[in-house]
Parts: C-alpha cells; structure tokens; sequence
C-alpha cells in the first residue's frame, strides 16, 4: 500500500487532473484576494493590463507580474500585507545579511496550512508519531524553528525544543530522551558528529534514525558523509522564508534527492532565467512560485532564484505530487571567472570524487596580478596525508588536474590541516570574491 | 634499529605548530628532536619523540594529519670530519638522504631511499646506530 505513508492521503495522492483543477480554482480566487487587497500588486496588474478575471486557465499565470526580493524591501515592513494586521498572528523574517531584513506575516489560517505543509516533508521523510524529533535550529525569526516544531506537533510525534547550540546538551538528550529525529543544519550535524567522536559518543547504537536537515545547501557529500558517520537516513526539504519557509517540497525517501511540491498551495513555473519564456518539463531553470492559499502576504510569481528541475512522472511513493530535483544551484551563485561560467557545486562534485579530501572548501577568486586568479582551499584528511613533499605536490596537482577538467580554468590549489575550514552554523560560506571591480 | 618519527602537516602559519607542541606537553610526550619543511603554503613537521605510539594517538585524536613513519637514528662523535665521512659511506653505497637532521646531544637523524641498506653500510663502518629504547629513555 504505497498511499499509507502520507499525511495527507487524498491531497497527496490525488489524480493530475484534480490538482490541476484544484489549482485553477484557487489561482483565481488568489489573484482577486492579491489584486483588490494590495495596491501594490493593483498598480502590476494594471501595467500589464491584466485583470483578475483574465485568469482563465493554469497558463494564464503567465500574464501575472512577477514578485522579487526588492517588492518585500520596498514594502518592509507590512505594505505587501493583504489583511488587517489585526489578523496577523505571527511574523517571521529572513536574516537580512544584505541590508533590510524580509518581513512576512501569517493568518491562522497561513499558519494551519503551514504546518499541514511541514507535517507532509516530516511524513515523507519517514517520521511516524512514535517518533521524538529534537530541535537543533533556532527559534526565533527564523522560519525553521517553528515551521518544523509547528509541523511536528501536527503531525503528533514528541518535540524535543532544544534549540540551537551547546552540542554537549544535545548528544546528553539523544541519549537520556532516546530521540530518534534531528532537525538540523547539515553544518551543525556535522559539528555534532565530530564532537561527539570526540567525547566518545556511540553513533553507531544511538537512537538516532532520521535527519531533517535545512537552513541551508545540504550537498549530496555532506549528506553521505552524516549519513555514514551518525548512521541515520538524511532528508532535506525546500521552502524560502518568502513563502511560508520550509513546507514548499519536502524530499522523498523513494527517489532522494527529489522533493514532492505541496502543489495545492503551490503553484511552480520553471522558466528560462535569460528569457522569462517556460523550460521543457524536466530541464533547470528557475523555479517561480506562486502561493495558492495564503491570506495574510500572498505573493504572486515569486522568483526564487533556485535552479531546478521538476517532473509530473508518476513517484514509486504513490504520490502525484511534482516532484523538484534538489535545487543545487542559484542564478545568482555563478561565478564568472576570466569569462568562464563557474557553479561552486562543480568544485564540489570534483572534490567529492577524490579520496582522501574532506568535503568542506572555501573558494578564494582575486584579481591582485590583474588577472582572475581562483583559489580552492581543501583539507586535506589525515588518510591522506604522506611524509613526503614529493607525494603531497603529486596529491595536489592530481586536485589542480581534477578541477581544470571541470571547470575549464586552471585553479590554485591550496591544502589545509582537517578540520581547519570554518563549519558555520548558519549558511557556509564557500566563495569569498576579493576581486577588485573598476 | 630504525627509530619512529612522527610527521604532521602544518599550514605555514603562527601558532600551528604551537598546537602541536601543546598537545605534546599535555601529553607528557618529550621531544628528542625535530626538523620543519615547507613548499610556502604549507608544511611537515618532523618529531623523534620518547613515546612515538602516545603521540601519534594524542594527534589522531585531535583530528591532526599525522604519520608514523622510520628514521635511522646516528650516533657520531664530536669531531672533524665525522659527518663527512657518514656521508661519503653514503655515496659510495649509492644511498639517497632525502632528509635529516639532528636530535639532542650528538644523534642525527636520516631518511634514506633504503633503510636496510644504509643500516648495512653503517655497521660495516662500525658507525653506532641509536634504537628506539635508548631515544625513549633519554639516551
């Protein structure tokens, strides 16, 4: 019985042309409730020329104005809210690491479908009620924090609202309040792990089984190597504090590293970063979302900037939900040096393939000699390393060689001691551009 | 005969090989002698230490590159011409020193391309070979 692991059976599991019709349905009713409520949006819609009631089929969404980041900062803090604030029961924002934060707001109503939308991603992640999750995120403004906590309780499994931080705590929790699911950053997991082998903490008969990892990029290494060295199954979900936060996709464990859309609340285009124009089913581009239930801050053709994937092919799950490829790269995350186009995650495909590197590296790009110069710094693991200069050069242009394949430049390689690149508890930061722009 | 040394890779920075000596120290682990090397960004750190097997699980543990790895340990008398004629013995048997250097009191330590043959070139000169029992008393 593939349907018995939903939350959601009959949302979630039912016929393409249902949630179709579905989508329509709601689609209207979205852009009447965005167009009479916002005079922002009213002002879009009235260069377009478009009307609410132009909306006539799922393809019509295309006549709808784009939403970007710079709509929410240009109405920080409520301008963009479609209700009387009186009726806003919660606000979340982003961090804000580039000027104003991003505020966004939430009805009851918001917050129900919220954390339906979270209980499914924990669902199909294979948590059960049975289950005791343990909050590693932090509460506060971040909308992992409570999504997840939110998502769990619905769901009905024990939560365990540690918090983020005090590593020592955490591994005394697992252990005294048998905890089977860490809700984490793949960075604090990892941190988690090494502290752990070092106080002698046994992954391998812990009652950890399950991580469900978000707040940023969790690669595909770092989940094998979590995976292999705290022995539970890793699952990463996606949402943008923009849009609720975690609860768009959530991962499914019959094709990993594929995450199924709530597709009743979201409406997806993958469109041509360069074009605007729609891609081919199954081809990246940009993931727009549009939110099809959401009261208080609808957003309409949010551009995420998220490269991805999505297919409608029926899932081995049962569910008939899209499914979105893991999205492993932004329009804004490629880096252009001396010409080339260059995806960070390359650079992490390659070093994932060489024994004896870790996965965690800093990429450094300079323009000091008045050509681009691109710096990989990688740690080198203690496996790895021979008492021989001679073997360690070899090593290293075996890594120069390995990237010049890739990326079609010729990188400076630089190794450093295990363990010596920064593990950020929040995003990691890889790229530090030092390049001098005229 | 041949004695353990310990390497490390280091980066080339201040208080990196600090890090090492600290653990060292904590340990009670006491060095008898040590070389560094470098390429320019980074580097090995080379240690005949009196508890080879402590030291490199002390290093392990603090997720150090580390490696164990043998060292000919030499004893040569204080006078003219000793090392020249070490290392004459070395030529003419056609023995590569890829590195050396020297410990407390009058010991040196070499690695060679061939350890057994070096060890064999030496004792046909009579040259004293330190083991790893008088390096970890305190010879």
């Amino acid at each position: 019985m593939p349907h018995r692991n939903c939350f959601d059976p009959a949302v979630e599991t039912a016929p393409r042309e249902h949630i179709r019709r579905l989508q329509l349905e709601k689609l209207q009713k979205q852009a009447v409730w965005t167009y009479e409520r916002i005079p922002w949006y009213r002002e879009r819609f009235r260069k377009l020329g478009v009307k609410p009631e132009d909306i006539r089929t799922l393809e019509d969404v295309r006549r709808l104005p784009f939403t970007d980041k710079q709509a929410l900062r240009d109405n920080y803090p409520f301008g963009l809210c479609a209700v009387p604030l009186d009726e806003v029961l919660r606000l979340h924002s982003s961090s804000g690491t580039t000027g104003k934060p991003i505020v966004i707001g939430y009805s009851r109503h918001d917050l129900d479908v919220w954390s339906d939308c979270v209980a499914r991603l924990v669902v199909m992640a294979g948590v059960t009620r049975s289950d005791r999750a343990q909050m590693a995120f932090g509460y506060g403004m971040f909308t992992g924090g409570l999504g997840l906590h939110y998502g769990c309780e619905k769901l009905g499994c024990m939560i365990v609202p540690a918090g983020s931080g005090n590593t020592e705590r955490h591994l005394m929790m697992i252990e005294d309040y048998q905890t089977t699911v860490l809700i984490s950053t793949p960075s604090y997991a990892l941190h988690m792990c090494e502290i752990g082998e070092k106080l002698g903490f046994d992954w391998a008969n812990s009652s950890l089984k399950i991580g469900l990892f978000g707040g940023e990029p969790c690669t595909p290494c770092m989940k094998r190597e979590i995976e292999s060295r705290m022995r539970i199954v890793c699952t990463d979900n996606y949402g943008l504090t923009e849009v609720n936060g975690p609860g768009v996709a959530g991962e499914c464990l019959s094709s990993r590293d594929h995450q199924h859309i709530a597709e009743d609340h979201f409406l997806w285009e993958v469109l041509d970063p360069a074009t605007d124009e729609p891609c081919p089913e199954g081809t990246e581009g940009e993931l727009v979302l549009t939110l099809l239930d959401k009261e208080a801050f609808p957003l309409l053709r949010y551009r995420t900037h998220d490269l991805t994937r999505v297919t409608t092919e029926p899932c081995a799950c049962g569910r008939t939900h899209a499914r979105m490829s893991k999205v492993r790269a932004r329009t804004d995350d490629m880096l252009i040096i001396r010409g080339t186009n260059i995806f960070p995650r390359q650079v992490e495909d390659v070093l994932s393939g060489i024994h004896g590197v870790a996965s965690h590296y800093r990429i450094i790009l300079d323009n000091e000699s008045g050509m681009d110069r691109m710096t990989v710094m990688v740690e080198l693991q203690p496996e790895a390393f021979s008492d021989s200069f001679e073997s360690m050069n070899h090593f290293q242009r075996h890594i120069v060689d390995r990237l010049r394949q890739s990326l079609m430049i010729t990188p400076v390689v630089r190794l450093v001691e295990p363990g010596s690149i920064e593990r950020t508890l929040g995003k990691s930061k890889r790229v530090d551009d030092r390049r001098v722009k005229e | 005969m041949a004695v353990s040394q310990i390497s490390v890779f280091l980066e080339n920075k201040p208080g990196h090989l600090l890090h090492i000596l600290n653990i060292f120290e904590t340990s009670g682990i006491n060095v008898r002698g040590f070389s560094t090397a470098d390429t320019g960004d980074y580097g090995i750190a080379r240690f005949v230490v009196d508890k080879p097997a402590l030291a490199l699980e002390m290093l392990r543990a603090q997720s150090c590159a580390a490696k164990e790895s043998e060292v000919l340990c030499i004893r040569l008398p204080d006078r003219l011409g000793e090392l020249a004629r070490v290392i004459r013995i070395f030529a003419a048997a056609g023995i590569n020193v890829i590195y050396s250097y020297t410990l407390v009191s009058n010991i040196i330590a070499i690695h060679t391309n061939n350890h057994a043959a070096t060890e064999a070139s030496l004792k046909e000169h009579s040259i004293e070979l330190v083991s790893q029992d008088e390096i970890s008393a305190g010879a």
